[in-house]
């Protein structure tokens, strides 16, 4: 089994639910984005480039490209990046030194390094959150039942925002390598592992079943049926920046206006 | 008969218990000026300590380092250090190999140098990790096919040699001061001591010298194994880093001779401090004559991507750069010189701008070859040549963005207290240097 992705570029509207979906069955910290979706040619989402009558906005959503010769697992000194059964890179959070080195090798910008506590930034944010709340309760104290009731909700608030993501608190792959945990520990490196703990389940990864434009696919590259390898076979795909060699498997199907 | 200590160590007026101790330690022979760099060099490592200890608190986010930037101070001040300490060992073993008798009195001052850098440069690397409850994983779990497990075995095996050639060349120093416990030589004869000692340095030298090559040509593999990097990916990246290890080396084993043999003794060595110089200089030209190779591939490729490498090195770091190429550059007119190099001042003045144009090519090696992003794509209809796609922080800015195209990488404060730990346990062991060298003793 080798798993892989084809995102149909003339379907993707730019909506940026596969990043956001992402992040919240994943439980990212704020700043740490694993899927990250932009206007082609242009760092203001949501603009067209080009001139006159030659304008154009087409979008491009870059998670991990999950290559088949990944120059993160290369340069990996402890191989707590590692490619499992189904050629999916992960990272096993216990074996990650953070030195850093694959953020440095990969050409697409896609690893993530966490350089506070995640648990420390989600609380900070919740705690921001809860004094906007405050600010808006003093206005109607007696209506919501005063002050105490609230600081006990207030609580809640931070705790919950570092419980997002899957259900369970963590999730090991084969040969127990612990590759989901709601909050990484400080000082690794992480990234897109097309929703493992989904995925092994025979689920599909979030940002697949999130999106509403229909514009990822996802499955099995290595049997022909499927429904990736049969968009391989019937269309023309391009991969990105595959003068690096890095042979990923996550496929984009070119929009169709820029042939024309 | 071995406590004839005192006796034996030129200079001593009296034996009060304190004395005793210094010359024990070899620090008797320190003047004021020299116990007071000592006593910086605790300080600094004290300084270091502490602010490595709040790193480890707070995490890496007391960096200035982010997502799209990953190696910063660190790193530099790593790759410097195992420059310095293979320009030491090249020097050391040079002595050796190519019977360059006249540098003999330093041989022990330029492994020790070798030594005390790559054990800075080992410790500067242990700094930089995130995770360092999990490095047992390097052991446990290394992965042969990544350069840096190359790196961490080859300064191992420096970091063994370095001892060894110290060790080699101290045995007699030792065994006249008493010192180290030195059970086995206190047997032997002061000749057999020599002897040994002469043999077996000789043996280490004849390893040392491949080996000093080695650790820096896998240091700058590290880098120039990455294809995603465009400044990086080049194969001259590692001959430019040996030609810049013996120029950086060989001046900091300048500047550490001339401060060790003093003032007075500049006309003994006249010879030998003009050699080093000559080694700079003809070390700098080759380093010189890779960067324009490098530079005229670059600009007269002319891509999209030579043509950003070319604004990031002479428009967005093009005063930085500029110092790279134009300290250097003195020295190296200034070494070339028959009348400088016989002057200390001019030698000093030169191994400076050497060692700190060194170290800006460590930091210049950093700066356009993160800010240059591997993921840029052409966009036909936007106006630029290649549009990059933005990377994600890692933290929400004060002014709520979250995704940049260039990051100002600058080191925090912390990091440079930081770096004073291995910089400070590096010149508290070139200090001790300074008690290796003896002319009287050495032949």
């Amino acid at each position: 089994m080798k798993n892989g992705m084809v995102i149909d570029l003339d379907r993707c509207i730019g909506c940026q639910t596969c990043a956001v979906v992402c992040k919240m069955h994943n439980s990212l910290a704020p700043g740490v984005w694993w899927n990250r979706v932009f206007t082609q040619g242009t760092d203001e989402h949501q603009t067209a480039v080009g001139e006159n009558d030659n304008l154009q906005m087409e979008f491009l959503p870059v998670s991990c490209q999950m290559c088949s010769d990944a120059a993160c697992e290369k340069v990996c000194p402890t191989q707590a990046s590692y490619y499992d059964q189904n050629g999916t890179v992960l990272v096993d959070y216990e074996k990650c030194i953070g030195c850093r080195y694959c953020m440095a090798a990969c050409p697409y910008g896609v690893r993530q390094f966490n350089w506070r506590d995640p648990r420390e930034t989600k609380a900070e944010a919740a705690h921001e959150t809860a004094v906007a709340l405050d600010a808006g309760l003093a206005t109607n104290e007696a209506e919501l039942g005063g002050v105490d009731r609230w600081s006990f909700a207030r609580t809640q608030v931070v705790e919950a925002a570092c419980l997002l993501g899957y259900p369970n608190p963590q999730f090991e792959g084969a040969a127990h390598h612990l590759v989901y945990t709601q909050n990484r520990p400080r000082g690794v490196v992480e990234k897109c592992t097309f929703c493992a703990q989904y995925t092994q389940n025979g689920e599909l990864p979030a940002c697949v079943r999130a999106c509403p434009a229909k514009a990822r696919s996802f499955g099995d590259l290595s049997d022909p049926t499927s429904e990736v390898s049969r968009m391989l076979a019937s269309c023309s795909t391009v991969r990105l920046r595959e003068d690096y060699g890095t042979e990923p498997k996550v496929y984009y199907l070119p929009p169709s206006n820029r042939k024309a | 008969m071995s406590r004839r200590t005192t006796s034996h160590v030129k200079g001593a007026q009296q034996v009060s218990s304190q004395g005793k101790i210094l010359s024990k330690l070899g620090l008797r022979t320190l003047t004021p000026a020299k116990r007071a760099l000592l006593a910086l060099s605790l300080a600094m490592c004290a300084i270091g300590f502490i602010a490595w200890m709040y790193q480890l608190d707070h995490g890496l986010a007391v960096t200035g380092m982010r997502n799209s930037f990953t190696w910063g101070l660190y790193i530099a001040i790593f790759a410097f250090m195992v420059g310095a300490a293979a320009g030491g060992m090249i020097v050391s073993s040079s002595i050796y190999l190519f019977k360059l008798d006249v540098l003999k009195p330093f041989a022990r001052i330029a492994s020790l140098s070798a030594f005390a850098c790559i054990l800075g440069a080992g410790l500067m690397i242990i700094l930089d990790l995130g995770s360092i409850n999990h490095i047992v994983n390097i052991l446990t779990s290394a992965n042969f096919r990544s350069p840096l497990v190359w790196d961490i075995c080859v300064i191992t095996g420096y970091l063994i040699i370095t001892a060894l050639s110290v060790i080699f060349q101290m045995l007699p120093s030792w065994k006249r001061r008493g010192i180290f416990g030195s059970a086995v030589i206190q047997v032997w004869s002061e000749q057999k001591t020599v002897d040994f000692s002469a043999t077996w340095s000789r043996r280490v030298a004849l390893v040392g010298l491949p080996f000093a090559v080695l650790i820096h040509t896998v240091t700058a593999l590290i880098f120039a194994t990455q294809a995603a990097r465009e400044w990086w990916h080049t194969a001259i990246l590692p001959p430019d880093f040996i030609a810049m290890a013996v120029a950086s080396g060989s001046a900091l084993v300048l500047m550490v001779c001339m401060v060790a043999s003093g003032k007075q003794r500049l006309e003994d060595h006249r010879l030998a401090f003009a050699l080093m110089a000559r080694m700079v200089a003809g070390a700098l030209t080759v380093h010189f004559f890779f960067t324009a190779i490098e530079l005229l591939m670059n600009i007269w490729t002319g891509s999209a991507e030579t043509t950003e490498l070319m604004h990031l090195l002479f428009v967005e770091y093009g005063p930085f750069y500029s110092s790279e190429l134009v300290l250097p550059l003195i020295a190296l007119m200034m070494f070339f010189n028959k009348r400088i190099v016989q002057k200390r001042a001019g030698l000093f003045i030169g191994s400076i701008l050497v060692i700190v144009g060194a170290f800006v090519h460590r930091m210049m090696l950093l700066y356009p070859g993160f800010n240059m992003f591997p993921l840029s794509l052409n966009v036909p209809a936007a106006a630029q040549d290649a549009w990059t796609v933005p990377i994600a922080i890692g933290e929400i800015q004060p002014d709520g963005s979250v995704f940049t195209s260039f990051w100002h990488y600058l080191p925090t404060s912390v990091e440079y207290c930081v770096v004073l730990l291995p910089l400070g346990l590096t010149l508290f062991i070139l200090l001790y240097a300074n008690t290796a060298y003896n002319p009287k003793r050495d032949t």
